[in-house]
């Protein structure tokens, strides 16, 4: 295969063309309620072709037939043909790189056998099913998926790389008469089959907060402090923050440039966000991006200033900056685009009771549960969430729903916490029709001032 | 050998479905066309069923099948009991899906369409920054089985999306719309002509009082209620027991003005095809009428669950077996004008669109969201844009009582048609 992609690559008539060939198998158990809804594998294989005519734009082919590489190549190469940008595109100049990489799990799913599989789903299906007769549905899903991935460029870059992961999803929904409410786990990790065993509690817990939420009142819509746990507030600082410091947002758009000027304050000194794509054994881990560039640190704000943003080859040659090792996609379907890969708020020095203590009327939100952001306007819904009273954590409370402004609700963090927190959830970001891309969030507690909870 | 004819002699029954699929794709980003792509996939999908269980697997890789064969009989080895069999052949509905003119489109002539587009919104708005997508696929797809089954169909789906963004100082205004269809349409930028036209109504911005107010939903405004109803209409939901409805067939639950169908067999839509992608033929199927609720949807599996037949409304990809899903879902249009509806409203909302559709708790019918793009409506007109409000409340109290539904209605992404819909009062919450 390598020399078949070398020869294609020198074929190619274009300034840059870059294939990404993706062999992957995926094997899933999905339990509902009593029933089990699937137990199978699937095979995905295929190509994509890019290439650049500077003075024109891209050409994409994308591809499941892998014997004819050279007329993928062309077909690509004729697709850029028809476009014509104002301006040339360049690409950031970086050092090509070679690199074959493997990786061993401690237990390879791929020699674990469909029937251990269905029975560790089904064993923490049993568990949410067991747990309250007020359980009615459920839902347990077990998935692990094996990719190996090759990347070639015409500057010399090859890269192949494996890439495992395992996924567990645990879904619980609890009814009372008319009251129905739903609760989920999830976790997934570039890992092996070991990983995933011994979870009963991350079932248990899904169980136990459908059945809790029931007994819990709606809050009530209004302006509150809000104590965030670490898995909201890293989705928050992905979601509503995150997506704007993506420079294909800003590098051609002057007001959205304008509002993400570097130097600009964007939060009290103790605010520190990064993006490292080099942590490893996170599921937002990326060692070298759909760009063949080798993932790092990125720090996004630092002392509450904003000082970098995430960039591809192009954004980055662009806006004068360097590549960040950003540009990705989520298979071989997709260009890459720049996106996020392990997004955090840096720790801090206040404990959860110092954060706490002081609010006489508030709420504890965790756990995200869905949400959306349009440039700085914001939306999101916490998994269950609690009332703060006179400095202490009260009564639970459902369908807290905090919206807001992006720059008022950075400016009102003013304390956080010391007990920072990866957060291995499944799931993954959006982007155009990119979803889902495996991303991880962290953060520690956040405290925000003036948050204005929506509501009946 | 064919995977069919192999595993027939495996399995007690079979099913093999083929996809193709070409896909041509130009991308204009910030007002400039950056990317053209051709993508062309080519999968195959099969399901057994073996010793009374189900299996599943699925390939895009065809120098495999021996494998695709052999982790449909082990998916089958640990499969649930399977209580249904694969559909049998019936005369279908005819159709169209198919458009040679869509199909025969060239890329030259989507830039094309592209620059027409930019050329609506740029004189209007200078400042905007659009990015548009343009699509066009053909599909073809093939559903067999052991029953001698054979449906095999193609269609030619076009879709235009168009998003502008307008950034003024504090003031982000992001809108949105999309043309979908399967058969060429010669008011090919309608759409983008009404878009131009809400995004000079937004240039006027303005403040209301909140609290308790009549709320006017637009036809893209109504999925806001539509999707927590179309969750509880799903027939998978029903026989999980999970939609409020589930008991309740044949009850008035909603006012008698509406009326709700899904049509797989409308000309031109994206879901619209003689069969379901199970080989069941589709249909028109009633699911509320003047306020009182009919039935559900249903695919094969689901149905045999909950003893009925299924409704024609199997929808899969390649990779994941059939589950019951929405065609065209369609809100009957009501009696009344929309100038009388609006002319009734002394003070209240119009919402187009609103932020985070589908959050909450929406299996209780709930929903909570933001208003992304909503205008005042004061003595009988659309008076401007109000910023910072949000809306929640639960469908089925709402629907109960509605006060009007409009004689205009509207497709929203192809998928979805429906009519104004007046609710006489619910709580917009904001700053005051
Ligand atoms: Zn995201």
């Amino acid at each position: 295969m390598r020399d078949r992609i070398q020869e294609a690559l020198k074929h190619s008539k274009a300034d840059y063309t870059e294939i990404r060939i993706e062999e992957k198998e995926t094997t899933r158990v999905a339990f509902r309620g009593k029933d089990l809804e699937l137990a199978n594998a699937n095979i995905d294989k295929g190509g994509i072709v890019r290439c650049l005519i500077k003075n024109k734009g891209w050409g994409v082919a994308t591809f499941n037939n892998l014997d004819d590489l050279l007329n993928k190549v062309d077909q690509a190469y004729q697709c850029a043909q028809v476009v014509s940008v104002p301006e040339p595109i360049e690409l950031v100049p970086v050092e090509p790189i070679n690199q074959v990489t493997t990786v061993t799990m401690e237990r390879d799913f791929r020699d674990v056998s469909l029937a251990e599989k269905k029975a560790l789903a089904e064993r923490y299906n049993e568990v949410m099913r067991g747990h309250s007769d007020k359980i009615i549905d459920t839902q347990s899903f077990y998935a692990d998926t094996f990719t190996h991935l090759t990347l070639a460029n015409s500057e010399g870059t090859y890269i192949e790389q494996e890439k495992p992961a395992v996924v567990l999803a645990s879904l619980a929904i609890a009814r009372d008469g008319d009251n129905v409410q739903q609760a989920h786990e999830t976790m997934a990790l570039p890992q092996g089959f070991e990983y995933v065993l011994d979870k009963d509690e991350l079932a248990r817990k899904a169980a136990q907060k459908a059945v809790e939420l029931l007994d819990a009142k709606p809050v009530k819509a209004g302006q509150y402090p809000v104590v965030i746990d670490q898995m909201l507030a890293g989705v928050f600082i992905h979601e509503a923050f995150g997506h704007l410091s993506e420079a294909d947002f800003v590098y051609e758009n002057p007001q959205a440039r304008e509002m993400m000027t570097l130097g600009r304050r964007f939060g009290k000194g103790i605010l520190n966000v990064y993006d490292d794509g080099s942590i490893p054994n996170l599921r937002g881990t990326t060692l070298y991006d759909d760009e063949g560039i080798p993932g790092r640190r990125n720090w996004l704000i630092k002392d509450g200033v904003l000082v970098g943003r995430l960039h591809s080859r192009q954004t980055a040659a662009k806006m004068g900056e360097k590549a960040t090792g950003n540009a990705r996609a989520i298979n071989y379907r997709f260009p890459p685009i720049v996106r996020m890969t392990s997004t955090a708020i840096d720790n801090g020095a206040t404990s959860f009771e110092d954060m706490i203590k002081d609010i006489k009327l508030g709420i504890y939100a965790c756990d995200a549960y869905g949400g959306q952001t349009q440039l700085e306007n914001f939306s999101f819904s916490s998994g269950y969430a609690y009332m703060i009273r006179d400095g202490k954590i009260a009564e639970m409370v459902k369908d807290v729903i905090l919206a807001g402004n992006l720059f008022t609700t950075l400016e009102n963090i003013d304390a956080i916490g010391n007990d920072f927190k990866w957060d291995n959830a499944g799931g993954g970001c959006g982007k155009g029709n990119q979803y889902p891309l495996p991303v991880t969030c962290g953060s520690p507690h956040i405290r925000i001032q003036n948050v204005v909870i929506g509501g009946e | 050998m064919d995977i069919l004819t192999q595993l027939k002699k495996q399995a007690e029954q079979v099913e093999v479905l083929n996809l193709q699929n070409e896909k041509t794709t130009v991308e204009f980003e910030a007002n400039q066309l950056k990317t053209c792509t051709v993508a062309e996939t080519k999968g195959t999908a099969v399901r057994v069923i073996r010793k009374g269980r189900l299996g599943f697997a699925a390939s895009t890789d065809d120098t495999v099948m021996n494998k695709l064969a052999a982790n449909a009989l082990e998916s089958a080895a640990y499969g649930d009991e399977a209580l249904f069999s694969f559909a049998d052949p019936k005369p279908a509905p005819i159709v169209q899906t198919f458009d040679k003119t869509v199909a025969d489109l060239p890329i030259a002539r989507l830039v094309e369409i592209g620059k027409e587009i930019l050329d609506i919104v740029m004189p209007v708005e200078p400042d905007a920054r659009c990015n548009i997508s343009l699509e066009r696929s053909i599909t073809s797809a093939s559903i067999r089985n052991q029953k001698g089954l054979d449906v095999s169909y193609q269609t030619t789906p076009l879709s235009i999306g168009l998003e502008i963004d307008r950034i003024e100082g504090d003031d982000v205004l992001i809108m949105y719309d999309q043309l979908g269809t399967t058969v060429w349409e010669e008011n090919y930028l309608e759409f983008a002509r009404r878009l131009v036209e809400q995004l000079k109504m937004a240039r006027t911005i303005t403040t209301i009082k909140p609290g308790k107010m009549p709320v006017l939903f637009t036809p893209t405004g109504t999925l806001t209620l539509a999707l927590p109803l179309s969750y509880g209409l799903n027939g998978k939901e029903v026989y999980k027991g999970t939609s409020p409805m589930a008991t309740k067939v044949g009850e008035k639950l909603f006012d008698e003005k509406l009326t709700i169908l899904d049509d797989g067999t409308l000309d031109g839509k994206f879901a619209s095809a003689s069969y379901d992608d199970e080989g069941v033929p589709r249909k028109c199927n009633t699911l509320v009428g003047g306020g009182v609720l009919k039935g559900f949807i249903y695919d094969l599996k689901t149905a045999a669950q909950s003893g009925v037949e299924s409704t024609g409304n199997a929808s899969r990809g390649l990779f994941n077996p059939p589950e019951p899903s929405f065609t065209s879902l369609v809100v009957q249009p009501g009696n009344t004008a929309l100038k009388d509806i609006l002319a009734g409203i002394d003070e209240g909302i119009l919402v187009e669109n609103v932020l985070g559709l589908g959050q909450g708790n929406i299996i209780s019918g709930a929903f909570s969201n933001p208003l992304a793009l909503a205008f005042k409506i004061e003595k009988g007109e659309i008076v401007g844009r109000v910023k910072d409000m949000s809306i929640a409340g639960n469908i089925y109290d709402l629907l109960k009582n509605v006060s009007a539904v409009s004689r205009e209605a509207q497709w929203v992404y192809n998928t979805f048609y429906a009519p104004y819909i007046l609710i006489p009062e619910m709580n917009v919450a904001g700053k005051n």
